[in-house]
């Protein structure tokens, strides 16, 4: 075995649809060690989100294996994939996904709170102020911008200081400038914490920034660059 | 791997729920479960302590809030176990005797009480006879007080002697109303009153004479059912407890009737409530759809997703619960406030029950109709946060409908106790429930094609509608059972009020006569018809007593205590009739005419008394006339309108069979008030002739109907408030969606004007649709109460169909009213949270 904390192996996935059995992913291996950053390109449809469903366990695959901290995701419930998440995953998504009802500060707080920290609030405190939100803590998502509410996001991923690092679009709904900033932040903070960086992004720019690179396209890996 | 403890997951709900508190989140459901609970504790306290009041006045039939009574004396120990508990009491001791005075002799029904009669009630006398009434407490010892009656009978006046066994008493006021015999109007011979210190100088009452010992008692409702269960268990065969609602047919009827009528009530506002549970924790949990999916990525499991959401349901149900009873309580003082001066202000304060049961109620309901909302939460697939259009798999409708079911039906039975009509009722709701929302899908499928010519407005509004013709159907179905709820709460309220306006109209029979012999007969019926517009029928009475059925000894066959018991105890009244009595209706068998097998004749028994006594058609009885047995045979059952004040009986025979023995006549008719003299002259032209006046047994059931009356239009109230609210409350539980839509159409440059149309025609509709489902729903719904909880005939109600008018107004306004929000929501905020 390597010391790869994210694999796959031989992943692909079938969905029934009205026109019968569709493979909307096919054969694909990878394998990421610690610290490492990976970029998922490929136009709507092609198969990325898809991946990074599996990779995070969020979905399971139809053929082929997701190995996650060394376990096979495919051998555990949902429940257990779930605690797995809780150890060792993180996640930014293209909608920001923070909770309406929780302001800047409860919404970088709840995966501490989960977790049973003691000193959730200054530990989501200091991560807010690092993402540069230390004014804005008890505003509610709607009150901040886009660009705010995607650092929220972000120092909420970086809160349980997970091992990997998910990101589906993180500048999608972003204006280019926002954009550039929020992986500035996000580069950053993986490499000030050696966390293993997945994103999934249709931008070029943020995509060559990582270390790797696969380009997908109808399901099929078409291009991999390598460091 | 490790688990989230429930400490933690308790502390999270916690925070989160003060959070959602905060950012607005929980007002709808809030709400909702506050209308639930306030309504339905209100209405509990409400009409407990109206409850209260009408035993009350049902109690002064008794004098007393309880009595025990026998044929010997109480032992000393029943007595103390009554004192101890700190129970007022006082003592009567009833028999009847020969009263003496100087014209002549006359068998009289007298009662000795003590100082402290009537514990219930109030004693009335005159000064003389057919004088104005006055209010105060009994005789003294050596005064005695009588009837008019016996007075014309003795040719007596005020001051005079009379003697009662072997003691001289004298005369000194007229007795017009003591409470607990004045609706005994069976019994024939005058009243007098006595002071009981001077019974024992009379020497009556001895061993083995006929005597009836009354201990009333006077307390709080916990002491009298403490006393209840310390006496019963010893009671002589001789004795018995009555309370008030075993005190009087009359008022047990109408107390019973309004008791139903309240429970259905605050059923109807608990359904109401119910509903808005239902869409605000649908609204709740489709809310946390993406909160759900996110702690799921964040590492929680399904049970910890489902329990954290669950205890911030509870947490919040509980609070909701808490401050909905305390407002109903605080609601019912405001009612009892306004009602001061028709209600006794001696009623003991509600206890914690009423609040309790309408916590319970709201806890219930929350339970049955939002967890299945909540159950979709369990079921959000974690990819949802990916991909935003995934949503949870629905769960089975067996769960989602059969919990609201087991909740509806939990409250219905704890409300009307009745399992049988419990079952109709939902039964009959679940029917109509489905054959309606198919209806209305039919309905709303067909308008697809009529939509394409419509206007603008039109097409938007209705576009809504087609667009989940299933989330329609059911919020038509939700708004139409808000209607018919509150629709059959006011038809029931008009028609309850009907029927005891038509049980006691105003020239209701206020006298009897009883003992009217049948060389008389004639004479006194002419009489009464100048006298009377128009009197009931003379019916004979010939006193006997049932002593066997089926050749068997009735002693056996009959349990102690019930009716039955009491009905062979004392001598019936027989009569015989040609034709049914106008307000009895045949149950089983047949009048005479269609021939019956045997030799026997016939007699028609009254249904309760059979039930009782387990007699089915076809049953010989056999009676003791004075010495004299008969024997007949049960050819129908009838049911008697025992609130009728007409005569009524038992024992109906068929004509020719009774007529060799000794009979008198008795009939009951109207005398309008002030023809006192008329009545003296009646009396003395016949002068044995019993007249009763009933008078003041009908003002107090009339009173009691007042009571209830007004408790029924301020429960209507209630109830129609309580709908309103929580039709604002339901509609805002699709605010989201709209709100949506409307920031969409105004970004596309939809004027104002057009959205407020277009939402009037989308409310319109489904107003409408609403009020036609509840006019149906309440015919079918009203039919089966009438039928089975009332006893009242049911007709169809046509002014039913204005209600989908109605619906049409009401929920157009309150759906353009309620939905404001989305108006004036701006459409870049909006579009932004996309």
């Amino acid at each position: 075995m390597t010391s790869s904390i994210l694999a796959a192996r031989n992943l692909s996935k079938v969905v029934s649809s009205a026109e019968g059995e569709l493979t909307i992913l096919h054969d694909l291996d990878l394998e990421l060690s610690k610290g490492d950053s990976l970029a998922i390109v490929g136009a709507s449809g092609s198969g990325k989100s898809t991946l990074l469903g599996l990779l995070a366990g969020l979905d399971l695959p139809s053929g082929g294996a997701v190995l996650l901290a060394g376990k096979n995701l495919s051998e555990l419930d949902e429940d257990q994939r779930a605690r797995l998440r809780a150890e060792h995953v993180g996640f930014v998504f293209q909608s920001f996904q923070l909770l309406d009802s929780l302001n800047a500060l409860e919404n970088v707080m709840l995966p501490l709170e989960l977790e049973g920290h003691a000193d959730a609030r200054q530990r989501a405190r200091t991560l807010l102020e690092r993402v540069g939100l230390g004014q804005r803590l008890t505003h509610y998502p709607r009150q901040l911008s886009g660009g705010e509410q995607q650092r929220v996001a972000i120092a909420r991923a970086f809160a349980a200081e997970p091992d990997v690092l998910f990101a589906d679009e993180p500048t999608g709904n972003l204006d280019s400038h926002t954009g550039e900033r929020i992986s500035d932040l996000l580069f950053q903070l993986n490499q000030e914490r050696g966390t293993t960086l997945v994103l999934v992004t249709h931008d070029e720019r943020l995509a060559h920034r990582c270390q790797r690179l696969i380009r997908l396209e109808a399901g099929h890996l078409i291009d991999r660059v390598e460091p | 791997m490790k688990r989230v403890p429930f400490t933690r997951l308790f502390s999270l709900a916690a925070r989160q729920l003060l959070r959602d508190a905060r950012a607005g989140e929980l007002r709808v459901l809030f709400f909702a479960l506050l209308v639930a609970v306030a309504a339905s504790s209100a209405i509990g306290y409400f009409s407990a302590r109206l409850n209260d009041a009408m035993l009350l006045r049902a109690s002064e039939f008794l004098a007393a809030d309880l009595r025990l009574s026998g044929s010997s004396p109480a032992s000393q120990q029943q007595i103390d176990a009554g004192l101890k508990l700190g129970l007022d009491h006082a003592q009567a001791v009833e028999f009847s005797s020969v009263v003496a005075a100087q014209e002549g002799i006359q068998l009289a029904s007298v009662k000795a009480a003590n100082s402290l009669y009537p514990l219930r009630g109030e004693l009335r006398s005159a000064a003389e006879p057919y004088a104005p009434e006055e209010v105060g407490s009994g005789p003294r010892p050596g005064e005695v007080w009588a009837e008019a009656r016996l007075m014309v009978a003795l040719n007596l006046k005020i001051g005079d002697e009379l003697e009662i066994g072997a003691k001289t008493l004298r005369l000194s006021r007229v007795l017009t109303y003591d409470p607990d015999t004045a609706g005994d109007f069976y019994s024939l011979t005058p009243r007098v009153l006595m002071h009981l210190d001077d019974l024992a100088a009379t020497e009556v009452v001895q061993p083995g004479s006929r005597v009836r010992f009354r201990e009333l008692w006077r307390g709080d409702a916990n002491a009298l059912a403490a006393y209840r269960q310390a006496v019963e268990a010893g009671l002589e065969p001789n004795q018995r407890l009555d309370d008030a609602r075993d005190g009087n047919r009359q008022v047990g009827g109408a107390l019973g009737r309004a008791e139903r009528y309240l429970n259905l009530a605050s059923l109807a506002a608990v359904l109401l409530a119910g509903v808005a549970v239902a869409l605000s924790a649908a609204r709740f949990a489709a809310r946390r759809f993406d909160a759900s999916a996110l702690l799921r990525c964040l590492g929680l499991s399904r049970r910890e997703t489902l329990a954290l959401f669950g205890l911030q349901l509870a947490l919040l149900g509980l609070i909701a619960c808490l401050i909905g009873a305390l407002l109903g309580w605080a609601g019912q003082h405001v009612l009892f406030h306004l009602l001061r001066g028709l209600i006794p202000d001696d009623l003991p304060p509600a206890d914690l029950w009423p609040a309790l049961a309408g916590m319970a109620t709201g806890l219930v309901a929350l339970a049955g109709f939002a967890l299945p909302p909540l159950a979709a939460l369990g079921r959000v697939p974690p990819l949802r946060v990916l991909r935003r259009d995934m949503l949870p798999v629905p769960a089975s409708s067996w769960l989602v409908y059969g919990a609201a079911l087991i909740a509806l039906g939990l409250i219905m039975w704890r409300l009307s106790l009745d399992l049988r009509l419990t079952l109709a009722l939902l039964g009959g709701g679940l029917l109509a429930a489905l054959l309606l929302g198919g209806l209305l899908l039919l309905g709303l499928q067909s308008l697809r094609r009529l939509l394409q010519r419509a206007a603008l407005p039109w097409r938007l509004g209705l576009g809504q509608l087609l667009r989940h013709p299933l989330a329609a159907a059911g919020q038509a179905l939700a708004f139409g059972l808000i209607l018919l709820a509150m629709a059959l709460i006011a038809l029931l309220r008009g028609e309850l009020l009907d029927t005891w306006q038509d049980q006691l109209p105003e020239d209701a029979p206020n006298h009897f006569a009883l003992n009217v012999l049948p060389a008389e007969r004639d004479a006194f019926a002419a009489r009464l018809a100048e006298l009377s517009p128009h009197p009931a029928p003379l019916y004979p009475v010939v006193p006997g007593r049932l002593i066997m059925i089926n050749g068997e000894p009735v002693r056996q066959l009959v349990t102690k205590e019930s009716r039955g018991e009491r009905a062979i105890q004392r001598d019936l009244s027989l009569t015989w009739a040609e034709a049914l009595p106008s307000d009895n209706l045949l149950t089983a068998g047949n009048w005479w005419g269609a021939a019956h097998a045997s030799e026997l004749p016939g007699v028609s028994v009254e249904s309760e008394l059979a039930e009782s006594l387990q007699l089915k058609l076809g049953d010989r009885l056999r009676f003791n006339v004075g010495g004299i047995e008969r024997e007949a045979q049960v050819t129908s059952l009838r049911q008697v309108d025992w609130d009728s004040f007409q005569p009524n009986f038992y024992m109906i025979f068929e004509p020719q069979t009774l007529q060799d023995l000794p009979a008198t006549y008795l009939t009951s008719f109207y005398l309008p008030p002030g023809q006192d003299a008329e009545l003296v002259a009646l009396s003395r032209a016949f002068p044995s002739v019993t007249l009763l006046q009933v008078d003041a047994l009908l003002a107090q059931l009339r009173s009691i109907l007042a009571q209830v009356t007004l408790a029924i239009e301020y429960v209507l109230l209630f109830v129609l408030a309580a709908g309103i609210t929580v039709l604002l409350a339901g509609l805002q539980a699709t605010l989201d969606e709209r709100i949506r839509q409307g920031a969409l159409l105004r970004a596309l440059g939809a004027e104002r004007k057009l959205l407020i149309s277009a939402r009037r025609a989308e409310f319109g509709l489904l107003g409408a649709a609403a009020g036609l489902l509840a006019a149906l729903g309440c015919e079918l719904v009203s039919f089966l109460l009438y039928r089975y909880a009332f006893d009242m005939s049911w007709q169809p109600h046509p002014w039913l169909l204005l209600l989908p008018l109605t619906g049409a107004l009401l929920i157009g306004l309150a759906g353009v009213l309620g939905t404001r929000r989305a108006l004036n929501a701006s459409p870049l905020s909006v579009l932004r949270e996309g």
